[in-house]
């Protein structure tokens, strides 16, 4: 049960265990209401234009900001801390794993629940969308948990790799890593401008199926995870 | 019982050996002095033992078994480290509760009584404590802990006089009362030289004294008198440093169980005793100049 103790660690500083993630999601919720009230004077041709056009809002990604840093300092700051109190790496990598699946559990509760609020009051009375999204799923209740839940774990994962890699290899991997991920999108540009069809078959990609984009965002939680997973048990606390 | 048992362990970061070929057999229930110059293996040393590092060679033992995600012997084994970093917000109180979790011998009004004594603010942001006020949480944990097997590791940067007195005195006190391993990592060798029953001295990563700590309180003498009759007994004697001033010079030599007091009282020569200390000095010094 010591795995307790690397929970609670991540609870001493409440701001960041429980506060920045609901000061975010309000921050950006304030903004979308206040669009939404603005453009509500504009007339119904605004405000039916704002609906469809907030299918894409991406204010809901505010959470992620917390959340990937919450994968950073459990690797840059906890474990350091763990170690050097004789915790094993196999008992913080228990307790940061309960800390990840918590957090993703009750904030895509709070995501599914400001949903149904948000549909059955058709957007908060102001037409505006915040939860009913592309990112988090525009169907139904139950696809906005999942995707909620596999987005919001995949981040904090992602942030506790990128951040175990750069304990275990240091600063180089990450520049590489950077310039592999930028020679990527330069090729991807590169294929729309100059290749035919290819752009048309990247928009097919992109617009694939529900199911297909879950198992794309569970299979970067699940390569983050077991690259975290992997490089924890040889990382050392120099 | 052995607490410590290494053999041929070794740590290499790039091309810098850390620690080198260390073979040690440190005994349980003692207080065992580590010491070096910056840089000589220690803090690397403790932290292979600890399992925070990995060894590049070599074996390692900790309380008869491998540390390596070893709960049962990680959870008796309490270090205490100067470089210690601790998470942004965190307090005195913070680390000390999340520490009493994790040690199952933690002796809670020792931790309180110590907290006084050393007039830590436990409310205060750990980042703003000043540096000895840092120390006093890892004393205040070190001891608290009662881990069976406690690392020190420069415990007591920045304390001020009063509060390292304070440290020797509830360490002795305590560890009367609850015997146990002590590593104590110091540079203040004269300070901790009635504390310590045992003495490892690395340098440059390897071990260069692994000896009982009375054996080395009486392992050289400095003898002084006329240069020229110091020099005439020193060309016979087992020398560590040679120094003149005027017609006066002072020979550190090794004691040579007594034979060298012996001649040097015989030669009209005046005899002192040599500190732990400077025998430390010395031997580091003989070590580098002779590499």
């Amino acid at each position: 049960m010591r795995y307790r103790s690397v929970i609670d660690m991540h609870f001493v500083n409440r701001m960041q265990a429980v506060g920045w993630q609901p000061i975010a999601l309000a921050i950006a919720f304030a903004v979308v209401l206040a669009i939404g009230a603005i453009l509500g004077a504009q007339g119904p041709e605004a405000v039916a234009g704002m609906h469809e056009g907030m299918r894409f809002n991406g204010a809901i990604f505010a959470i992620l900001g917390p959340m990937i840093g919450y994968g950073f300092t459990s690797m840059g700051q906890y474990f350091p801390l763990a170690l050097g109190l004789g915790v094993t790496r196999r008992e913080f990598a228990t307790g940061v794993s309960l800390v990840f699946l918590g957090n993703a559990v009750v904030y895509s509760v709070l995501i599914t629940i400001g949903k149904i609020i948000e549909v059955a009051t058709d957007g908060f009375g102001l037409h505006i969308r915040f939860f009913d999204v592309l990112y988090v799923g525009t169907g139904p209740a139950w696809q906005t948990l999942i995707q909620s839940f596999l987005v919001l774990l995949a981040t904090m994962l992602l942030g506790a790799a990128i951040t175990t890699v750069f304990l275990r290899f240091g600063q180089g991997f990450l520049w590489t890593a950077g310039a592999v991920l930028a020679l990527l999108v330069v090729a991807l540009l590169a294929g729309i401008v100059f290749l035919d069809g290819f752009g048309r078959a990247l928009l097919d990609l992109l617009t694939m199926g529900w199911w297909s984009w879950m198992g794309v965002i569970a299979a970067i939680g699940l390569a983050s995870a077991a690259v975290w997973l992997l490089l924890v048990r040889r990382t050392q606390v120099r | 019982m052995t607490a410590i048992e290494t053999r041929n362990l070794t740590k290499r970061f790039g091309d810098v050996a850390a620690v080198e070929d260390v073979t040690l057999d440190l005994t349980e229930n003692r207080v065992h002095g580590l010491l070096g110059r910056n840089g000589a293996g220690k803090t690397t040393l403790m932290k292979l033992l600890t399992a925070q590092l990995f060894p590049t060679a070599g074996q390692m033992r900790v309380l008869g078994e491998d540390p390596r995600e070893n709960v049962p012997v990680l959870s008796q084994t309490c270090f205490i480290q100067e470089s210690q970093k601790y998470p942004d917000g965190f307090r005195p109180r913070d680390v000390l509760s999340i520490a009493s979790g994790l040690y199952p011998h933690w002796d809670e009004q020792l931790a309180r009584d110590l907290v006084g004594e050393f007039r830590l603010p436990q409310k205060r942001a750990i980042k703003k404590l000043s540096r000895g006020q840092l120390s006093a949480v890892g004393i205040v944990i070190g001891l608290a802990s009662r881990a069976p097997l406690t690392f020190f590791d420069e415990p007591y940067l920045g304390l001020d006089v009063v509060a390292r007195r304070l440290f020797f005195d509830r360490l002795l006190a305590d560890f009367a009362e609850h015997p146990r391993t002590v590593i104590l990592s110091t540079h203040h060798i004269d300070e901790v030289a009635n504390l310590l029953e045992h003495v490892v001295l690395l340098d440059e990563g390897r071990v260069v004294i692994d000896e009982e700590a009375e054996t080395l309180q009486s392992a050289a003498i400095e003898v002084s008198g006329r240069a020229e009759e110091v020099r005439e007994f020193a060309a016979h004697g087992d020398v560590m440093r040679i120094q003149e001033i005027g017609g006066l010079a002072t020979a550190t030599v090794h004691a040579c169980e007594g034979r060298a007091e012996q001649a040097a009282r015989a030669a009209g020569l005046q005899v002192a005793p040599v500190s732990l200390q400077e025998y430390i000095v010395h031997r580091t010094t003989h070590a580098t100049s002779s590499s």
